[in-house]
C-alpha cells in the first residue's frame, strides 16, 4: 500500500502512467483511464442509491383481511380471517398473496371444522395468488385507482389463471388494497358441502382488504 | 470499448438481473399455527348419555333434545318401546369462552332441572403436546316433582374428569372418572320393595368412537360403578350412531338407562343390556351462533 497514493474520485495511482482499481476479483484489475473510472464510479453510485430507492417501493402485510360469503337457500354466512399475507412490488409489478385457510372462522366452530374438512386444509393449507399488475398504477396520485392483476390462483391444489379487478391507493402508511371476485368451487375440485340436504352454492364471493406497509428488501 | 468496461457492465447486469429475479420470487408460505389442536375428538358435547370433551367455541349455543323411550324387547305390543314412558331432556349449553361452557336442562323424570359447566383444561395437539383432551365437568340437579322433599333434599351432584384422545382420524377413546352424590335417596321403589341406596357413587365412564366416514360414527359408552352401589342397579351400556349433517349432530342409540343425566345414570340404572333390557333413544344437537347472526 505504500506505493499507492490517492488521485481524486475513484482511482488510485500505482506506478507511472497506470491506473488500477484494487477489487478482490482479479479479472477486473485492468489499467483504466480516468474517464472510465468516473463512469464506473457513477454506475456504482447509481447502484447504491437509485436501485434501493426503487426497491423501497415494495409493500407487505401479514395481517390483511380476507373473507368469503357462502349461500344456501334462504341463508348466507361469511368466513373471515385477519391473517392474509401479501406483498406488492411496484418496480416489477409483482403481486403475491396467500392465506392460511385454517385461520378462516365463520363464527360456528362445527361449521369451521366442516369447512376445513371440505378444503382438506391438512393437505392444502393455503389459498394463494401470484401474478402481476397489468394496468398502470401511479403511486404519486391520490385516491383509489382501479387496477387489474393477472396470475395464478391456487386453491385445493388446483391452479388456474385468473384476472382480478380491485383498487390500490397510496396512503401515508403504505398501500391500501381492496379486491373482490368470485370463485367456483367446482373449478378447484371442491365438492360444496351440504347442510342437511341443502347444498352450499358452488360460487363463493371472495373479498380482501389490506394495508401493505413499505418494506426494504434485503 | 475496453474489455474491462464490458466485463464491468456485464457483471452489473447479471447482478441486477439476479436481484430482479429474487424480487419476483414468491414469498415462502408459512402456516399461522403449524401444529394446532386435533379437530373434534368427539362431534357433540354429549357422547351418548354422558358428556364428551367436545368444547363449544365462545359465542356458540348448542341446543340439545334427548329422548329415551321404553324397553325395545317388549315387542310390537308397545311398538318396541315407543309407547313406553319416555324421558326427555331439553338442554342448552353456551360457550362463554373457548374453554368454558355453561348449560341448563330440564328432564321429564323427576321433573329434574340441572345446571352444569364444562371447562376444557387441555387440548390434544397434532404434535402430541399434550397428547390428550382433558375437561372438567360439574352438574347440579334439582328435582321438582311433588314428593314431599324439601330444599336441599332435592339436590344431586356430579363431578367428572374427561380424558380423551383421538387416534388418527378414525378412532377416539374417552375415560371419565365420575363421582355422584344425592342428598337424599329413595328407600322404597317399585311395588314396595325396600332397597338400600347409596348417596355416593364412583364410576369410570368408558367411551369409544369409530368414525365410519365424514358423516357417520359409531359409539359405545359403558359406565361401570366402582365400589359401593345401590341395590339392584347395573352398569349402564349404550351403543349409538352419530350422524353429522354439517349443522346438526343426530345421535341414535340403544341404551339401558332411561336417565339422561350422568349422576342418575350411574346411580339408578337397573336394566341389563344383555338381558334384552335396552331402549331406543336419540339426541339432536344444533349449534347456533349468538351475538352476530349466522
Amino acid at each position: 500500500m505504500d506505493e499507492l497514493e490517492s488521485e481524486g474520485m475513484g482511482g488510485w495511482r500505482r506506478g507511472r502512467g497506470e491506473h488500477r482499481l484494487l477489487f478482490p476479483l482479479q479479472f477486473i484489475q485492468t489499467p483504466l483511464r480516468p474517464h472510465v473510472l468516473r463512469l464506473v464510479a457513477a454506475c456504482l453510485l447509481w447502484t447504491l442509491v437509485a436501485v434501493p430507492a426503487v426497491w423501497g417501493q415494495a409493500f407487505m402485510t401479514k395481517t390483511g383481511h380476507a373473507e368469503f360469503t357462502s349461500s344456501v337457500p334462504l341463508h348466507t354466512f361469511t368466513g373471515t380471517s385477519e391473517h392474509l399475507v401479501g406483498r406488492i412490488s411496484l418496480p416489477d409489478s409483482t403481486v403475491d398473496f396467500y392465506l392460511d385457510l385454517t385461520t378462516l372462522e365463520t363464527g360456528i366452530g362445527k361449521r369451521d371444522k366442516d369447512m376445513r374438512t371440505t378444503l382438506e386444509t391438512d393437505t392444502y393449507p393455503f389459498a394463494e395468488f401470484f401474478g402481476t399488475l397489468v394496468t398502470p398504477f401511479d403511486p404519486d396520485r391520490e385516491g383509489a385507482q382501479p387496477v387489474t392483476v393477472r396470475g395464478a390462483f391456487t386453491l385445493h391444489g388446483v391452479t388456474r389463471e385468473v384476472t382480478i379487478d380491485g383498487t390500490l391507493r397510496r396512503t401515508a402508511e403504505g398501500l391500501k388494497v381492496e379486491a373482490a371476485w368470485e370463485i367456483n368451487l367446482n373449478d378447484y375440485n371442491i365438492t360444496p358441502p351440504s347442510l342437511l340436504i341443502v347444498r352450499v352454492d358452488e360460487v363463493q364471493k371472495v373479498r380482501i382488504e389490506a394495508l401493505l406497509e413499505p418494506v426494504e428488501r434485503s | 470499448m475496453r474489455p474491462f468496461l464490458l466485463r464491468m457492465i456485464f457483471a452489473m447486469v447479471v447482478a441486477l438481473g439476479f436481484s430482479a429475479e429474487a424480487g419476483r420470487a414468491q414469498m415462502p408460505r408459512e402456516r399461522v399455527d403449524p401444529g394446532g389442536p386435533v379437530e373434534e375428538v368427539f362431534w357433540a358435547p354429549s357422547a351418548i348419555l354422558g358428556s364428551s370433551v367436545y368444547n363449544l367455541p365462545q359465542g356458540n349455543l348448542n341446543v340439545t333434545i334427548m329422548h329415551a323411550f321404553g324397553i325395545v324387547t317388549n315387542g310390537v305390543r308397545d311398538l318396541f318401546g315407543l309407547d313406553g314412558a319416555a324421558n326427555i331432556r331439553f338442554g342448552a349449553d353456551y360457550g362463554v369462552h373457548d374453554r368454558l361452557s355453561i348449560g341448563v336442562g330440564r328432564s321429564r323424570f323427576d321433573k329434574l332441572y340441572d345446571v352444569r359447566f364444562k371447562a376444557k383444561l387441555l387440548r390434544q395437539m397434532k404434535d402430541n403436546t399434550p397428547p390428550v383432551d382433558v375437561a372438567l365437568k360439574g352438574d347440579v340437579g334439582i328435582m321438582t316433582v311433588e314428593n314431599g322433599f324439601d330444599g336441599a333434599d332435592r339436590l344431586s351432584y356430579l363431578a367428572s374428569l374427561m380424558i380423551a384422545r383421538a387416534f388418527g382420524e378414525r378412532a377416539s377413546l374417552q375415560v371419565t372418572p365420575m363421582f355422584s352424590h344425592f342428598n337424599t335417596v329413595f328407600i322404597e321403589r317399585g311395588s314396595g320393595r325396600i332397597l338400600e341406596e347409596e348417596n355416593d357413587h364412583v364410576a369410570l365412564g368408558l367411551t369409544g368412537r369409530v368414525v365410519l366416514n365424514r358423516r357417520l360414527a359409531l359409539q359405545v359408552e359403558y359406565m361401570p360403578v366402582l365400589g359401593a352401589r345401590s341395590d339392584g342397579t347395573t352398569n349402564a351400556l349404550s351403543v349409538g350412531l352419530d350422524i353429522e349433517t354439517g349443522g346438526h349432530v343426530f345421535q341414535l342409540f340403544f341404551t339401558t338407562s332411561p336417565w339422561l343425566t350422568e349422576q342418575h345414570v350411574i346411580a339408578r340404572n337397573d336394566d341389563d343390556f344383555f338381558d334384552g333390557d335396552f331402549r331406543f333413544g336419540f339426541n339432536v344437537n344444533r349449534v347456533f351462533r349468538l351475538g352476530g347472526g349466522e
